[in-house]
């Protein structure tokens, strides 16, 4: 598999995390990792608890790598997370819909880091 | 030739995300230009800038972080005074954070996804290049040591601070270390700016209580410029408590002198007072601190009148030599010997100034030399105008400056008098003042031979006021001394002056010198000074300094009493 056939199948937008990383190398090497990182399960822990301050923390920090990544999507979704719970912004959602929100994001990251996996694997 | 970017040391960059993607991606936009420095949160960020606070050149800080977030180092750089000067670029996309980081000191911000790699690396030349040409002109401005502004940026912004906020009242002070120069003499000059930087330091802090400004221009010479203190006595008591506490094993005194603020008076004019207050208490242990004041500015007045006068006053005959009668007190009764020359100004709108308004001022500066030169051609012409008219030479004495021993022509115009007026180098006695002594003995001895040999009788005028040795009196070619009149005064009545001056009669006598005693007034003194075998007098006894024309009458009474 390639780089760009794993994206169009966790259907990131391959050029523009080319547009961040430049490098297909520096790409291979971050998207490779992604599955490693821990603020996935950190986001998901601050869910459990509704740790105001640590959904906001690491959906930043979600949104941020995966934006650099191309995974726009999920960088999406994150950043709605993190908005939500920005310190001094007025909550819109209820805690069910962040709920909500928050079992994409899992979902949508299982998803894509088992294809990476298979990527990984394959390569 | 070099190109500056090839002459610069090399730029770091410290990185701070605690994402390794961002830090990869930055990383890979920055390495082609700049040294690379990671950190993955604020603690780890903040040992590397300790480490390496003189070669980074910029702090590259992502604001969410875990440990220590990027708004705690923002605070922490922003409190300590040297890594304040690295500018920072905040990653962040938060508009308000922008608001917060800039006011803790961030310099620019970039936003994440960081795609536009051509637009962060321009803005990081344009930072770095930024801080440096500031930094550029923080060293033009700062005095190295001290880091407090160096000469000519303290006067421009003293000035702009007089001109621009009349709001505040701005008073001058001059801080000074006694004796700075033997301090670096004796500890060495690293030990010397040690006391500097010290002092700077504690400058800063005071300047950190008080609105102003501080500056440092040469060596010891302090110059601060603040809002009114009203009390300055405090102020120096804790720039020396600190001075005492960090050199315990050396003594730095310290000397202040402040001028008050005048309405309409320049920074320049106040601190030039302020300076005249300060050196008032040079060596005045006691009394550290002098604000200036009525009686200074009247001196300071009177001074530049007279420095300015000096030549008219020669040129216009106002300075007038008058002649004190020396007379021999083993004869009986004593004979008139010899007579010393004394300076008086009659000023046409000051009327008479006592010498002793006028000589040390222009003993400060040197135009002593000109008085001197009047007195001696003066002397010379009244030796031949009495020995024309009664037939008798009077030598007469006189003063010979600590700035006429420095100047090269005084043994060729000396001798140039001798032969102009026809009298003999014993006919002019020079005294040379004891304290003159002490400073470049070799120069001194090698002189006073010199004069000593062409003839000239050399006197030791003040012996025992200062600093005279006995040792020197060996190694000087000395014929007379002249007693200082502190030593006279109380012989009557205190024991041990009058065994002191025994003494020094003694010692003279051994060393085959002649001793003129000063300041005689009473015949009690007069024989004592006698008994204990002093050779010459002078003094009120005798008679007071007197116009020539007056001095002649003592001249006549001597020939009558030798003729009868």
């Amino acid at each position: 598999m390639t780089l760009q056939e794993l994206y169009s199948q966790i259907q990131g937008d391959y050029d523009k995390a080319m547009q961040v990383l430049r490098m297909e190398k520096l790409l291979d090497k971050h998207i490779r990792k992604l599955p490693a990182n821990s603020i996935f399960g950190l986001l998901a822990a601050a869910g459990e608890s509704m740790d105001a301050n640590a959904l906001f923390e690491n959906a930043h920090a979600v949104k941020g790598v995966c934006a650099n990544l191309g995974l726009v999507k999920l960088s999406a979704l994150a950043s709605d997370i993190a908005e939500e719970f920005r310190p001094g912004n007025a909550r819109r959602l209820t805690d069910a819909q962040v709920k909500q929100i928050l079992n994409e994001i899992d979902a949508l990251y299982q998803k894509t880091a088992s294809a990476i996996e298979q990527y990984t694997l394959s390569a | 030739m070099l190109k500056t970017t090839q002459i610069q040391k090399p730029r770091y960059v410290l990185i701070v995300d605690d994402q390794e993607i961002n830090r990869d991606i930055l990383g890979a936009i920055l390495e082609d230009d700049y040294q690379l420095l990671f950190a993955a949160d604020g603690k780890e960020a903040m040992e590397l800038l300790r480490v390496h606070t003189d070669i980074i050149s910029l702090v590259m800080l992502d604001l969410m972080m875990p440990v220590m977030n990027g708004f705690e180092v923002l605070e922490a750089m922003h409190s300590d005074e040297v890594l304040q000067e690295i500018p920072v670029i905040v990653l962040t996309a938060d508009k308000n954070a922008e608001l917060k980081a800039l006011q803790l000191g961030a310099a620019d911000f970039i936003t994440k996804p960081f795609d536009l790699h051509e637009v962060i690396l321009a803005r990081v030349e344009r930072i770095v290049e930024l801080s440096e040409g500031k930094n550029l002109i923080s060293a033009a401005e700062h005095d190295k040591i001290t880091a407090l502004y160096n000469r000519s940026f303290f006067w421009e912004y003293a000035n702009s601070l007089y001109a621009y906020h009349t709001e505040i009242h701005f008073d001058a002070l001059v801080l000074n270390i006694e004796q700075f120069h033997s301090i670096n003499a004796v500890h060495g000059r690293e030990f010397g700016d040690k006391v500097l930087a010290a002092l700077g330091q504690e400058v800063q802090a005071f300047l950190q209580q008080v609105k102003g400004i501080g500056g440092r221009f040469e060596a010891d010479h302090f110059y601060i410029y603040c809002e009114a203190c009203e009390d300055y006595a405090k102020v120096l008591a804790r720039f020396q408590a600190v001075m005492d506490e960090k050199f315990k094993d050396v003594n730095v005194r310290l000397r202040m002198g402040v001028m008050r603020r005048q309405e309409n008076m320049e920074p320049l004019s106040l601190f030039d007072h302020a300076n005249t207050a300060c050196n008032k208490v040079s060596g005045n242990y006691a009394q550290p601190l002098m604000i200036f004041n009525e009686e200074m500015r009247r001196r300071e007045i009177l001074d530049r009148k007279l420095l300015n006068d000096l030549n008219a006053a020669i040129e216009e005959n106002q300075l007038k030599v008058y002649y004190q009668p020396k007379y021999d007190i083993q004869c009986n009764p004593p004979r008139l010997s010899s007579a010393e020359a004394l300076i008086r100004w009659i000023h046409p709108e000051l009327g008479f100034i006592s010498p002793g308004e006028f000589i040390p001022l222009f003993e400060s500066n040197g135009m002593i030399r000109l008085v001197d030169r009047f007195v001696w051609e003066n002397a010379a012409k009244q030796i031949v105008a009495w020995r024309k008219k009664y037939g008798i030479t009077i030598p007469v004495s006189v003063n010979v400056s600590r700035s006429d021993i420095f100047d090269f022509t005084l043994v060729d115009r000396l001798e140039a008098l001798i032969r102009d007026n026809d009298i003999r180098h014993g006919d002019l006695k020079l005294e040379i003042t004891e304290s003159a002594y002490a400073e470049d003995v070799q120069k001194m001895i090698d002189l006073i031979t010199r004069l000593e040999e062409m003839g000239f009788d050399i006197e030791m005028d003040d012996f025992g006021s200062g600093y005279s040795s006995l040792n020197m009196l060996s190694s000087m070619p000395v014929d007379v001394l002249k007693m200082d009149m502190q030593f006279i005064r109380n012989i009557e009545s205190n024991e041990t002056d009058r065994k002191l001056v025994t003494l020094v009669l003694e010692i003279a006598k051994h060393l085959k010198l002649t001793v003129v005693a000063e300041g005689v007034e009473n015949e009690k003194q007069l024989h004592i000074l006698q008994n204990a075998g002093c050779n010459l007098v002078q003094g009120f006894y005798f008679s007071r300094p007197l116009p020539p024309e007056a001095f002649e009458e003592l001249i006549r009474r001597e020939i009558e009493t030798k003729r009868g």
